[in-house]
């Protein structure tokens, strides 16, 4: 409290000393001139007696209107500047504490307009963003513990039960299997999260290097040959041959792989899974169709988001994460991505992205 | 009966993939470290190496130079939590032959191993013997029952490849890539006719079939 005091103190004299240069320089030249026009206009001389009570005079006027103006200066600051400054401190001081409720109220008159209202519009618009992402983040974890700990809670039960004494053989065999694919899936998840929390982070932009993306595409289609000759699913290529682009090819197998994945999963036996790949001067286009499900148009709103999950019947086979992961990768890209869907019919995923990554960039600037 | 070496510091881990092997008929040895791996090393032959990367002391990575260093021939697989292309590409340029991703599946493991074991047996005799038909890579011929087939190198190479890897698909452009020159004006198709050929030279071979899937590439399928 001390020190706040004798800091106001000096601050006080500073004013001071200012002002009071300033007055005595104004009031200076303004003598001078008058004096002198005076003196010669009216032939008169003045003597040192006549000045020296005139000067000290006005030394003291001097020092008095400094003073005034100390005072003055002081208290209209203090409306407004400290008061608004002061003002956005504390709501600054609350976002520090995590409290990302809080907004400042325009202020009114010329110096609030002219200063101090852009800062705040500023400051609101940050406390907003960051309420914003808060949300985001809590449901992310509300959203990541659950799908965590469901898989952990089935093991649990399942290495329980595999305890029990005289359990018969195929049971055992049985629950063993439930804890592997159970494992398995929560590996996947992991593993998605993290390359999803990956890409998030990305601030840079994926390196670019030319390759041929229609062998790319037939060798991600190939790594499903084991799925297809299961499931006698019939495959239905149009690839146009060597079609060079220059990506991030481990990103774009990200989306290729993702895709695939699905359509596989949602088709049913003896369906009909089609790739396809186009390309003009600028764009390249892979369209993925499967004959699965397919789903509404509610549906297809909402499946790019993070652990959304359209029909929760294939719930055990995916984490929600694959499309918002193949999302997040055409957003980088500055691609785009679409979905028509029948239900009961199929669905169709369309990847338009550029063929040279950077000369988009430049044309975009 | 192969003798394989596991080098991974989580004991746990160790005495699983151990286990698993010793029941799959292997006779696995494991280490927990890479000086462990040495020390084994100088004193057994081993046909396969499975190693973790993220060890203390001595890395997967300097381990695998060190051991590609001192023998060529041993397949070395990785197994590792890192999934990023970049420690792949490190794996593969210090000389390591497969890579896996922790958790690792152990029945995916065993088939690897299977596969890689069959390969190291095909480099090492340079020859490969599938039921009555044997190709042989110092000769560059094939014989069906003793019988030679006429093939151009090329042919030879296709099908040594595609047999190397039985039931693995190569796209056109693979093979391509990696049987014709680069600046060479014929387009993917070509292998098309490639494939052809073979088929007719070898219409009498029931051991295996070259198959086409659905117009990405080829593989070849055993009996």
């Amino acid at each position: 409290m001390k020190k706040t005091d004798h800091h106001r103190i000096l601050r006080a004299l500073n004013y001071y000393l200012v002002f009071f240069l300033l007055v005595s320089f104004v009031i200076t030249c303004c003598m001078m001139l008058f004096l002198s026009t005076l003196s010669e206009s009216l032939k008169v001389t003045f003597t040192d007696a006549h000045l020296n009570t005139a000067a000290r005079l006005t030394f003291g006027n001097v020092l008095l209107l400094s003073f005034l103006f100390t005072i003055f200066d002081m208290i209209r600051r203090k409306y407004t500047v400290s008061q608004p400054v002061k003002k956005i401190t504390n709501a600054a001081q609350k976002i520090m504490q995590g409290d990302f409720s809080v907004r400042i109220e325009k202020i009114n008159g010329v110096y609030g307009e002219e200063n101090f209202n852009p800062i705040i519009d500023c400051f609101n618009k940050m406390a907003e963003e960051l309420s914003g992402t808060e949300t985001l983040r809590t449901d992310f974890i509300a959203n990541v513990s659950h799908e965590l700990k469901t898989p952990l809670a089935i093991m649990q039960n399942y290495g329980t039960m595999l305890q029990q004494p005289d359990l018969p053989e195929e049971k055992r065999i049985l629950y063993a299997k439930s804890v592997t694919e159970t494992c398995r899936r929560l590996a996947s998840l992991i593993t998605n999260v993290l390359k999803l929390n990956k890409l998030e982070n990305q601030q840079l932009f994926p390196s670019a290097n030319k390759y041929n993306l229609s062998e790319q595409l037939c060798q991600c289609l190939l790594q499903f040959e084991d799925v297809w000759e299961k499931k006698k699913i019939d495959i239905s290529t149009e690839i146009e041959d060597d079609i060079q682009i220059s990506s991030d090819a481990e990103l774009l197998e990200l989306v290729w792989n993702n895709l695939l994945s699905n359509a596989f999963k949602f088709t049913e036996n003896g369906g009909t899974v089609s790739v396809s790949l186009t390309a003009d001067k600028k764009d390249a286009v892979v369209s993925i169709s499967d004959t699965g499900c397919g789903m509404s148009p509610e549906v297809g709103a909402h499946i790019f988001e993070k652990f959304y999950q359209g029909d929760t019947s294939h719930a055990t086979q995916g984490n929600g994460l694959g499309l918002a992961l193949v999302r997040r990768v055409v957003d980088i890209m500055q691609g785009e991505i679409g979905v028509e869907s029948i239900k009961g019919k199929g669905s169709t995923f369309t990847v338009r992205i550029r063929r040279n990554h950077h000369e988009g960039l430049e044309n975009n600037c | 009966m192969f003798q394989i070496l596991v080098v991974e510091d989580d004991r746990e881990l160790n005495r699983t993939v151990c286990t698993f092997l010793n029941q799959s008929g292997y006779q696995a040895t494991g280490c927990l470290n890479a000086e462990e791996a040495y020390d084994a090393m100088y004193e057994k032959m081993f046909d396969l190496i499975v190693s973790d990367v993220m060890m203390p002391g001595i890395d997967g990575f300097e381990f695998a130079k060190t051991v590609r260093s001192l023998n060529e021939e041993i397949p070395i697989l990785f197994m590792t939590a890192r999934d990023d292309f970049a420690s792949k590409q490190r794996g593969y340029r210090v000389g390591i032959d497969d890579y896996m991703v922790k958790p690792i599946d152990l029945d995916e493991l065993f088939l690897r191993i299977g596969a890689l074991l069959r390969r190291a047996k095909i480099a090492a005799s340079r020859q490969l013997i599938v039921g009555h038909f044997k190709m042989d890579a110092d000769e560059h011929t094939a014989y069906l029952n003793d019988e030679e087939i006429p093939m151009t190198n090329r042919e030879f190479s296709l099908l040594y490849k595609l047999l190397s890897y039985p039931k693995k698909t190569f796209t056109r452009t693979q093979l391509m890539d990696e049987f014709w020159e680069a600046d060479t004006s014929s387009g993917p198709r070509t292998v098309d006719v490639y494939m052809t050929k073979l088929r007719s030279k070898l219409s009498e071979c029931k051991d295996f079939e070259i198959v086409t899937v659905h117009g990405l590439g080829y593989k070849a399928v055993l009996k």
